[in-house]
């Protein structure tokens, strides 16, 4: 037995042991590490019914990653310009979705970050309510206000400002706003977090320096603030380009997320193996952008999560 | 006083990978005795206890309580008590709870449980304290209650790890008398680690002086003091000047030194090294600032050395008189104050005077670091 | 810069951030309470608890209810468990592996749900193939695939809150139960456990949560045991009803009690704390009591208007007949049905004249029609009875004027479900 696992029994007793460490494989290695690399396997291979799997005709093919670029074998187009549009609107409306976040979260982060007092409490449980009500009804709240009979159509209206209802669902303004709704407090956590530990004498100095706000902002708090910044807006992206309950509720008819792609794959078609490569496809894009991102603003993978 | 149980490590080594904590250790503590572990931080003393109490498995060697060889014998059944540096009081426990936790695990009822706990708390002469929380006690307190819980389990042998080390100072003091009460009284080993040679000296029975992983002396605190074995242990416990040199002439158990810049110096061996130290050797000599006095001016010989004092500072007790030997050697001296008048030296030559018998000879070696 | 300029725009931007943040669910409980078909706040039409009746004989709503608190249950439990392992091994592991171990658990909460979903669907149905199993093993059961595939990454929310609670903890506490002769599985339940108790019941609650507002792992997993949120997603993309916002009221007002109530407590354990700081345990005794609990406890007070108000809702709701109500709508409606008929026939004759007149230059007469058909503007477009759902309302065959504009038919929520 290797050294580092004899001390670990030691400390923790062996029944304990067995038990920690039982727990802690089962969760890395079955649940995050081999359904990874079985779908990453299953992406590869062609969309079989149950009795030929293991077959012969069960062999590597690279058909579903090309089905994505070129479209079916024999199409009228030269690219699958459908599914590829899809693909980049979805990864360009998540990048919109978390600077849309991060410009509406920052100001309020840096007010509960450094204001005391008790109201800061209510205010923090009234971020954490709205994150505790079910998706869908979220999505839910913000059709019935987007609606053409909604909340805002009928005070528009009424004031006069336009008088034919405007389809927000169509122009996909309800999506954005759902996606940003949905995200806030993932987006205000790290950020606040960090702000709170800002020791205000380092304002307060700047500002005694003769700084402006703005400046003060741009040279003392986000610098400090970057690895919440990054944080939020990482976990940001890669939910809202994950999301599918907002954009089935809220999406407009014509415009579909990459992800109900996948859904359709899976549960309309039945393609599980297409549906696995779109899926890896996503996963491998949203993880590579966002280390090209973190890359360009000098920032560590380890500062995620806290 | 009942006998007790003995503790007694042989050939004891520690190692965390390349890194060795403890370096050959042979020790025997006697049953009943107050036995100290005296070193600076980082010298292995703790990693030793935890070695008795089992929480290290040693790479090399024994540990043996009562006899018994206590290899691959887990903390929870050993015949020890340890009682943390930060003493690891349950916080979320009421001090009773925390006393007879011992009990508890056994299976006692409540009500045993609460008898004991009075009984302890009256021992530690908190009584009626036992519905608070640990947070509600002062240092002290605390300090008190960690050891009644230790007892409660009825170890053979007591571990306790710098346990005075976050107390102010007059409680410090007054703790020691206290524990050494407490271990008078229950007749158990009691196995004390520390940094601070007054806990040492005041309370054990024997003391292990460690340097880097190393035992350097095990005797009792008078012996350390006046008669160490090493450098280190020399300049480690208590004040001491230095004069290094070389081994001029052997004359039985004293020898002549040729110092580096005090002159020759006469000097006694220290017990261990008699024998062992021979002409030409790099050697250190140490007296004890309250060893030298002022002797009439212009006396010479083998056992005055000359100085000029920097600045002299009453404490009390004492006079201290910081002075500047022969190319620069700083030399300090405290003479004791009986009310006498007392001049001041600052800026003058005088002449400072010891019996040889205060001059203790010593391989040159590490000197503690100040 | 004026400080009093920038200290109103602050208060001006909070405003509209919480506005944006609770509005909706604001209107969407409000919409719970009108009597009108469609999910909505204006025109207010009646008071009614119809909807919350309706709820509960949902079927399905209530299977999804009893699929989500058995998943919830499963979830908990797992993903409390696999997050205590994790944290405990993450403050021991060799430090060498210690990022590449953390990047591995913290992964799952970047992890698109979807991608979880399916990877979880793939994986345990190659398992159970391998194994030999059926369709109807355990390894296909909807409820295991689901309670594993949240577990993957509620787990790792898991971790964190009980990760922060166990780096406070001091490890020498466990070596001194050990020392006193606990064995571990003792020191385990004695020590380590009280300590983490608050942390493990806001990770329980955190990964209740979670788990009961999942939909985009479920919707892959669910098999024959669709959740709430699967249910609720199925009405939602086809069709609205008020008495989802039913649903969204109960849900809103447990969380906001829940939340006030933990709030007090937490308050109320301050001021403990703070008293017992100068008091002895016999003062204390005495002197904390009921009246004090409220004493600088805002949330407390909070808890107690919200209890009252919400047992002043229960209260009327039973005593509240909406069948009176509704009649007493209904009656009304037929009155004024009958009176626009009569303003109808008038309005008709006098369009009719006006085209005969005017019909020559008149093109767009129709745009202007509908307004003199009633006082409140828009109101009439937005009645509910244009809506022609509910059933109730089925007689009052009122055939709005505007219908003979261009755009009538727009405003039929109709049109919405189509898409």
């Amino acid at each position: 037995m290797p050294k580092f696992l004899k001390e670990f029994f030691n400390r923790n007793g062996t029944g304990m042991g067995l038990a920690i460490l039982g727990l802690v494989l089962f969760w890395t290695i079955g649940l995050i590490i081999l359904p990874q690399l079985s779908m990453l396997d299953f992406s590869f291979r062609p969309n079989l019914p149950p009795p030929e799997i293991g077959g012969p005709k069960d062999v590597y093919t690279l058909e579903n990653y090309k089905y994505l670029i070129y479209g079916p074998e024999g199409g009228s187009q030269d690219y699958n310009s459908v599914d590829l549009r899809v693909f980049f609107r979805t990864l360009l409306a998540a990048v919109c979705v978390t600077i849309f976040n991060l410009i509406i979260c920052y100001p309020i982060a840096y007010y509960l970050g450094q204001s005391k007092g008790s109201h800061i409490r209510i205010f923090a449980i009234m971020l954490i309510i709205p994150y505790w009500i079910n998706e869908i009804l979220r999505a839910f709240a913000l059709r019935i206000i987007f609606g053409e009979t909604g909340v805002l159509n009928t005070l528009f209206m009424g004031l006069g400002i336009w008088d034919t209802p405007f389809d927000f669902i169509r122009n996909d303004i309800a999506l954005y706003a759902g996606l940003g709704y949905a995200y806030i407090l993932l987006m205000i956590f790290p950020i606040y977090n960090v702000i709170e530990s800002l020791d205000h004498n380092q304002i307060e100095a700047a500002r005694d320096l003769g700084a402006p706000w703005w400046r003060i902002h741009w040279r003392v708090v986000i610098p400090y603030a970057k690895p919440g910044i990054s944080s939020g807006c990482t976990m940001v992206f890669m939910l809202s380009a994950g999301a599918l309950a907002a954009p089935q509720i809220l999406g407009g008819p014509s415009s579909l997320w990459f992800t109900q792609l996948i859904y359709q794959q899976f549960n309309d078609n039945n393609d599980w193996p297409q549906g696995a490569a779109y899926a890896i496809v996503l996963l491998v894009t949203c993880i590579l952008f966002v280390l090209a991102v973190m890359r360009l603003f000098k920032v560590n993978m380890g500062d995620i999560g806290k | 006083m009942s006998a007790g149980v003995g503790v007694d490590l042989e050939n004891l080594w520690i190692r965390f990978g390349d890194f060795v904590a403890v370096r050959d250790a042979n020790v025997n503590i006697n049953g009943g005795d107050f036995f100290s572990f005296l070193g600076p931080s980082g010298c292995g003393k703790t990693t030793i206890l935890r070695a008795v109490s089992g929480f290290l498995d040693p790479s090399e060697g024994k540990v043996l309580i009562g006899g018994n060889d206590m290899r691959g014998i887990g903390p929870n059944k050993r015949p020890t008590a340890l009682i943390f540096q930060n003493l690891a009081l349950f916080p979320l426990m009421k001090v009773w709870e925390n006393i007879t936790f011992s009990m508890e695990i056994k299976g006692a009822s409540a009500s045993q449980r609460r008898k004991r706990a009075d009984e302890l708390l009256d021992m530690i002469a908190l009584p009626g304290q036992g519905d608070k929380l640990p947070s509600e006690l002062s240092g002290g307190q605390r300090q008190r209650v960690a050891i009644a819980r230790a007892l409660c389990a009825e170890p053979d042998v007591l571990l306790l790890d710098e346990p005075l080390s976050a107390l102010d100072l007059k409680l410090r003091q007054h703790m020691r008398t206290e524990l050494r009460e407490i271990q008078q009284r229950v007749g158990i080993t009691f196995i004390y680690i520390t940094h601070d040679q007054g806990e040492a000296l005041t309370m054990s029975d024997n003391i292990a002086v460690m340097r880097a992983g190393v035992i350097d002396q095990i005797a009792d605190g008078k012996t350390i003091y006046n008669d160490p074995n090493t450098a280190f242990a020399a300049s480690f416990v208590g004040e001491n000047n230095v004069f290094r040199g070389k081994i001029k002439q052997i004359m039985g158990t004293e020898a002549l030194i040729a110092t580096n810049r005090s002159g020759d110096l006469v000097a006694r061996i220290s017990s261990a090294n008699q024998g062992k130290m021979k002409e030409g050797d790099e050697a250190m000599m140490f007296i004890r600032p309250e060893a030298f006095a002022i002797a009439a001016e212009g006396a010479s010989g083998n056992h005055f050395v000359t100085a000029r004092v920097n600045h002299e500072e009453f404490e009390g007790n004492v006079f201290n008189i910081f002075t500047e030997g022969e190319g620069g050697k700083e030399i300090k001296v405290s003479i004791p104050n009986h009310g006498q008048s007392f001049q001041d030296h600052t800026g003058q030559n005088i002449t400072l005077e010891y019996e040889t018998h205060n001059a203790v000879l010593v391989p040159a070696g590490e000197l503690a670091a100040e | 810069m004026n400080l009093s300029f920038l200290r109103v725009s602050i208060w001006v931007y909070l405003a509209l951030f919480f506005l944006y943040l609770l509005g909706p669910l604001v209107i969407m409980s409000v919409t719970a309470f009108n009597s009108s078909a469609f999910p909505r706040m204006t025109p207010w039409e009646c008071l009614t608890f119809q909807w919350f009746g309706d709820l509960f004989q949902d079927q399905r709503i209530l299977n999804g209810i009893k699929n989500s608190l058995i998943i919830g249950a499963g979830t908990v439990v797992l993903s409390v468990a696999m997050g205590l392992a994790g944290a405990l091994m993450l403050t021991q592991i060799w430090p060498k592996l210690r990022a590449t171990y953390y990047t591995i658990i913290i992964a799952p909460i970047l992890i698109p749900g979807v991608v979880l979903g399916i990877s979880t669907l793939v994986f345990w149905d190659r398992i159970n193939r391998m194994l030999g199993l059926g369709a109807d093993s355990v390894l296909s059961n909807g409820v295991f695939l689901t309670v594993i595939g949240q577990s993957t990454f509620i787990a790792s929310y898991c971790m964190l809150v009980l990760v922060a609670r166990l780096q406070r903890y001091d490890m020498a506490l466990t070596e001194a139960a050990l020392d006193l002769g606990a064995t571990h599985a003792q020191a385990f339940r004695k020590i380590l456990l009280p300590f983490m108790r608050p942390a493990i019941a806001s990770a329980a609650v955190l990964a209740f949560l979670a788990s009961f507002e999942n939909y985009n792992t479920t919707t892959f997993t669910f098999g024959e045991y669709p959740t709430l949120t699967i249910e609720l997603a199925q009405k939602v993309r086809y069709g609205i009803t008020p008495s989802i916002s039913a649903l969204a009221f109960i849900i809103v007002a447990l969380t906001v009690f829940f939340a006030l109530l933990n709030e007090a407590k937490l308050k109320r354990q301050e001021l403990v704390a703070a008293a017992r700081k100068n008091a002895t345990v016999e003062e204390l005794a005495g002197k904390i009591k009921l009246p004090s609990f409220f004493a600088g406890n805002m949330a407390a007070v909070l808890l107690v208007v919200f209890a009252v108000a919400t047992i002043t809702v229960v209260g009327t709701a039973t005593a509240y007949n909406p069948a009176q109500c509704i009649a007493n709508v209904k009656e009304e409606k037929r009155l004024e049905a009958e009176q626009r008929i009569q303003e109808l026939r008038k309005q008709r004759e006098e369009q009719r004249k006006k085209r005969e007149a005017e019909e020559a230059e008149q093109g767009d007469a129709g745009q202007s029609a509908p307004k003199p058909s009633n006082n409140s503007g828009f109101g009439n477009v937005f009645a509910p009875n244009t809506l022609g759902s509910g059933e109730e309302e089925s007689q009052d065959t009122e055939t709005p004027p505007a219908n003979n504009g261009g755009f009538g038919g727009v405003f039929d929520p109709n049109s919405l479900k189509s898409e």
